[in-house]
């Protein structure tokens, strides 16, 4: 019974640490306030009497396509999850990472692993739980009466939304067991969800390039938003993220069980 | 219950180099073992494989006939110290023992009780990265005491400390083993070992050069720092 334990001291070393709070504010806050850019920019077109002016005029996709931006907290929630672990106490004070104390009060390697990606999970769905529905709420209210009727599924690609940002974090957390130092996985993937992804680049030079974990994994929620013809259906999608994610954590769980603390 | 700690023909590579030959040597309960040896001697390489952090290339360390790696709780049964307080710099004492105290299952009471103990209630509050070197080592201990253990196992517990903290210690460390507890602790500050260790482990170069009861091990030198540099020095012609 001392998984329970493992995951429950996780949960609450990841939430306690203060990047993390940065982090969530970035992933509630920064699709909020891109929503609330986009939907006064489509209240604007619509009220003007030229809907042409915007790619969109549904307040859903106005949410939608804020949704990168929350990703960027995701990936950082992810990365310093374990980045913490391995950040030096200056010399002059004995020095020393948290690490050697996590890796003593929980010896398998594989348990506290598995507690942190939990711990992560948690935190990335409430924020989603938090983000998604008040940016629908906010959209719907700027644009109100004027907005097209609202399409299908937006339940479906709402939940989508959130499931990409789960799996983004933990790929993050991954990649981060691998380099120790969060500094390179931060800005490789936030660079990468917020402001070129070279999945999107690659999908101009070949069809595959849909396989790719986040390409694939936007199909869960970005619908048409996606200026892709190839796109995988939303669950194709998911199911195509999800095992990226899981072939990259046992990877990381290999390594970490292997690799002297 | 007996806490022994047995490292059993020890060796660790690093590389090409093996930094660790054929350590063996036992901390028994009820006396205070000290590993005494020069900065890069392997103290804490051995240290670190006996509470499970790196691999051993060959050899064992275990405590009480299991592996670290191995025991449940192992807070409850092997308080260490390692580096430094162990904690995030921007954590504050509390949150640091309480996560620590939850993955364990050991009831948050002792969080406030092991502050007190080792002098750090008043600072429980503050976060690490904003405490001297000797509050660090203090809460490296309080880290160390948590779970109530049977063995503590302590890395250079003196350093950073002022003569007021290496008396406590001293104190602490004496009463522990006192109670039938094992202490294991390494030094390179050879008074300090001599006044506090019943057992000598004297290791230099990755081998131990001497072990067992400190009068044995500085028979027939004036004093333990005679005996230290006599028994760590290389031989002429030798390795």
């Amino acid at each position: 019974m001392t998984f329970p334990n493992t995951v429950a001291a996780e949960i609450r070393k990841t939430a306690t640490l203060p990047a993390t709070m940065v982090a969530l504010t970035v992933a509630v806050l920064g699709p909020v306030a891109i929503t609330l850019i986009n939907a006064v920019g489509v209240r604007a077109a619509l009220r003007s009497g030229r809907p042409e002016l915007t790619a969109y005029t549904s307040p859903v996709e106005a949410v939608f396509s804020a949704v990168p931006i929350g990703t960027v907290g995701a990936v950082v929630l992810g990365v310093v999850a374990v980045s913490g672990e391995y950040t030096a106490n200056r010399a002059n004070i004995g020095g020393g990472r948290q690490i050697t104390t996590t890796l003593t009060a929980t010896p398998s390697r594989l348990g506290v692993l598995a507690g942190k990606a939990i711990a992560v999970g948690l935190l990335v769905a409430v924020a989603a739980l938090v983000a998604i529905p008040a940016s629908l709420a906010l959209a719907g209210g700027i644009i109100g009466g004027d907005a097209p009727p609202t399409p299908d599924g937006v339940l479906s690609r709402s939940v989508g939304a959130g499931i990409y940002w789960m799996l983004t974090a933990l790929t993050a957390l991954a990649v981060t067991v691998f380099t120790r130092n969060g500094i390179a996985p931060i800005i490789v993937l936030v660079v990468n969800s917020s402001l070129v992804s070279v999945s999107v680049l690659l999908s101009h030079l070949t069809p595959l390039a849909r396989f790719l974990p986040d390409l694939a994994g936007m199909s869960m929620f970005a619908g048409d938003l996606l200026a892709f013809d190839e796109a995988l259906a939303p669950l194709t999608g998911g199911v195509v993220m999800a095992t990226w994610t899981a072939g990259l954590l046992a990877l990381a769980g290999a390594v970490f069980r292997w690799r002297d603390a | 219950m007996v806490r022994m700690l047995s490292v059993e023909r020890l060796v660790k590579r690093r590389g090409s180099r093996e930094i660790l030959t054929d350590v063996t040597f036992r901390a028994a309960p009820g006396r205070v073992t000290g590993l005494l040896g020069p900065n890069g001697a392997g103290k804490s390489s051995t240290l670190r494989i006996l509470l499970g952090l790196d691999r051993a290339d060959a050899g064992t360390a275990l405590v009480d006939g299991q592996p670290y790696r191995r025991l449940r709780q192992p807070l409850r049964t092997v308080g260490s110290m390692l580096d430094g307080s162990g904690a995030h710099r921007s954590r504050t004492a509390r949150n640091h023992l309480t996560w620590m105290a939850r993955s364990n299952g050991i009831p948050t009471r002792r969080v406030a009780e092991v502050l007190d103990q080792v002098g750090l209630g008043a600072v429980g509050g503050t976060r690490v990265g904003r405490f001297s070197y000797g509050m660090c080592q203090r809460l490296g201990l309080a880290a160390a005491l948590l779970g109530e253990p049977r063995a503590l196992v302590l890395d250079e517990p003196v350093n950073g400390l002022d003569p007021e903290g290496i008396r406590w210690i001293r104190v602490l460390l004496r009463g522990h083993a006192d109670a039938g507890g094992t202490v294991l602790l390494s030094s390179h500050l050879i008074s300090e070992v001599d006044q506090i260790a019943d057992d000598l482990v004297v290791i230099a170069h990755g081998r131990v050069v001497a072990a067992g009861p400190i009068r044995e091990v500085t028979a027939g030198y004036p004093t333990l720092e005679d005996a230290f540099f006599a028994l760590t020095q290389p031989v002429a012609g030798g390795r």
